[in-house]
């Protein structure tokens, strides 16, 4: 084997061991904090799901001019929410089901 | 004896019960079954409910325990001799912290990874919430105000650490911010704030902060209290901005300094060959020192035993178990982890400190200078450890003052955090509208109350010792392990396993614990220490409390048969 063709084995060895490092620490320490993105964007979904539901409570919505402007955007979301809290259907026929 | 024969010492008992006292709970105790789905796979979210790894649940679960606390207890208690210190460790960590970090995991499991406040209403009673919320309180009351006066005292000794750890501020956000914007891996920006970190370092050396100008010699306005202020100022403005933005990636980059921290301490003590020129059992303490028992017992929560870890264990740990048997390994190894990094603070203050046995008696001359002093001699002992590995040890020092000061200041924002939703939380019962209703006023009450509690050791006449300002913080950390485990014993006795493993280490923490908190306040009313006797009788009645709370508690799961575990999630419902 040429000097070459060994310098690119051991490149691509080393290359294979910092992939393995990288991953490591992407699973050790980079997910926890992943998580707590994920946890503070679900909690702000739900604060805007709220928002967008405080009407169907019968609680007036103080932000309705704005809030029915992204109802559309949200009904998948919505539907798939509802169904995660363990209702198939939402009930109110014509929101998303 | 050298430092390296106490450490394979104490590895091999921690082997031994790993090993073995870990095997028979998880047999005979709170019985693992495999076949039971946890809820990580039956409430699986992709944010909280979540089937991990074990190694990389473990590495979360100890990452979220270990902090100042298991460095700063020892490192007081030493006072005593290594030898109280390091058996209190050894014990409490395989016979109480084991038992009731890994049956925290395992009651949560069987619960629908419920938190332990929310358990212990439901296993214990409904007083017992008001009686958790209550301690809770106390307890954050004091780790706030113990770890502000820690973190003063260390600015005071350590002026050249002031500048990285501000700097650690913007480091932190920027690195959060690279994070959440982009997929790719993190290793190598993480490595280069690391870095960047400790290069602040030198710059610290070059430009140290120090507020002596500013402050008087004795009394009130002393440096370390001009700095315990501004850090409550800094905390009650940093509770207000988002989790994700700064707390998270400073807790990210902690994280990073955890494992560097025990890598230089643990290759320190192998390359070093230092012994231990502390004695094993201090004959030399003054007359009018704080007896060892039941003080020890106190003085070293986190590292023997730690009711915070039942929090954690509860609130996120359990919400990612795989499999039931991997409570095993991440409870009870992650108890030994925190006692591993007790171990390394006890060997940074008897071996690596200083050279002599003298020398050693000057530093724990008494107990008020042992207790001010305590992180200060953590930090000199691992600079030590840090130049037996070839860092020039003036720079050591400040790297292992950053450590501690990191470690403290997330648990202060935190804690301010969490105490803030507590003070809500007790206004909303006693409805205090003005305060429940009110971020603000409540963020107020949350700093001002700890913030009083800070400033009085050794400010002047009403001033009392640092140490006895821990203890007090340990008994809090004591009493929530306590009620924890008789949750824990509950849920055993309810399905009809034998519970002593568990009822040993609660008889024992309710006992030294209540036994210290009359201890204190008999020297408190004799002394007139009018700020920390009610202190110490409203933690003292809450301690009875919970005693009757356990007891009642216990009778009733005598009388209850079968199986109390919850029942398999629904289809319907999906929980």
């Amino acid at each position: 084997m040429t000097a070459g063709g060994r310098w690119r084995r051991l490149g691509a060895r080393l290359l294979r061991y910092w992939r393995r490092l990288e991953r490591a620490h992407e699973l050790l320490l980079v997910s926890r904090w992943r998580q707590g993105l994920r946890k503070e964007a679900r909690r702000r979904d739900d604060t805007l799901r709220t928002l967008l539901l405080l009407e169907s409570l019968g609680v007036d919505n103080p932000v309705a001019y704005e809030t029915l402007d992204v109802v559309p955007y949200l009904v998948a979301d919505f539907h798939a929410w509802h169904r995660r809290m363990g209702r198939d259907e939402f009930g109110d026929a014509g929101v998303c089901c | 004896m050298p430092a390296v024969v106490m450490v394979l010492i104490v590895g091999v008992l921690f082997y031994l019960g790993y090993r073995y006292y870990s095997g028979y709970l998880a047999r005979r105790v709170y019985a693992l079954d495999d076949d039971r789905p946890t809820p990580a796979h039956t409430m699986r979210d992709g944010v909280d409910f979540i089937p991990t790894n074990k190694h990389v649940l473990f590495g979360h679960h100890f990452t979220s325990v270990a902090g100042a606390a298991p460095i700063v207890g020892p490192a007081i208690a030493v006072f005593w001799g290594w030898g109280p210190a390091l058996i209190w460790v050894v014990a409490g960590t395989i016979f109480a912290a084991g038992v009731h970090d890994f049956g925290a995991i395992v009651v949560s499991v069987r619960h629908k990874a419920q938190s332990i406040g929310t358990l212990t209403r439901e296993v214990v009673g409904t007083r017992a919430r008001v009686l958790f919320l209550l301690i809770i309180f106390f307890l954050l009351t004091l780790v706030n105000a113990v770890f502000a006066v820690v973190i003063g005292n260390l600015f005071v000794a350590n002026p050249e650490a002031v500048l990285p750890i501000v700097l650690e501020i913007p480091l932190a956000i920027g690195i959060g911010q690279y994070i959440y914007r982009t997929r790719s891996a993190a290793l190598i920006p993480s490595l280069v704030g690391v870095v960047v970190l400790y290069a602040t370092i030198l710059l610290g050396q070059a430009l140290p902060i120090s507020l002596a100008g500013f402050a008087a010699e004795d009394g009130l306005f002393t440096e370390r209290n001009i700095w315990v202020v501004l850090l409550f100022a800094y905390t009650f403005l940093a509770s207000r901005i988002p989790v994700w933005v700064l707390l998270q990636p400073r807790d990210y980059i902690n994280s990073h300094q955890l494992f560097i921290a025990l890598g230089v301490i643990g290759l320190g003590v192998l390359v070093g060959w230092d012994t231990i020129v502390a004695p094993m059992v201090n004959d030399r303490t003054p007359a009018d020192s704080p007896s060892w028992f039941p003080l020890l017992f106190v003085t070293i929560a986190c590292g023997a035993v730690s009711g915070f870890h039942s929090l954690v264990s509860s609130g996120t740990t359990s919400k990612q178990l795989d499999k039931e048997s991997h409570a095993r390994y991440v409870g009870y190894f992650g108890a030994v982890g925190e006692g591993a990094l007790a171990l390394g603070s006890i060997l940074a203050c008897t071996a690596g400190i200083v050279a002599t046995t003298a020398d050693w008696h000057a530093a724990y001359s008494d107990f008020a200078t042992a207790s001010d002093g305590a992180a200060s001699n953590f930090v000199n002992g691992v600079a030590h450890f840090a130049g037996n590995l070839g860092v020039p040890q003036a720079t050591a020092a400040v790297f292992a003052a950053v450590v501690v000061i990191s470690f403290a200041a997330t648990t202060m924002d935190t804690g301010v955090r969490l105490q803030r939703y507590i003070v809500q939380e007790i206004a909303e019962i006693v409805r205090i509208r003005a305060i429940s209703r009110n971020l603000t006023v409540a963020g107020l009450v949350a700093v001002l109350i700890p913030l009083v509690l800070a400033l009085l050791p050794g400010g002047g006449d009403a001033g009392y010792t640092f140490g006895v300002l821990w203890q007090l913080f340990g008994t809090t950390n004591q009493l929530t392990a306590g009620l924890a485990l008789a949750v824990i014993a509950v849920w055993v006795t309810k399905n009809r396993r034998n519970p002593i493993a568990v009822l040993v280490p609660l008889v024992f923490l309710v006992v030294v614990t209540t036994w210290a908190l009359v201890d204190n306040l008999v020297r408190f009313v004799a002394e007139s220490e009018w700020v920390l006797a009610p202190l110490d009788a409203i933690i003292f009645v809450l301690a009875v409390w919970l005693i009757v709370e356990a007891v009642l508690a216990l009778r009733r799961a005598r009388g209850v048969s079968g199986d109390a575990d919850e029942p398999e999630p629904t289809e319907l419902t999906g929980r």
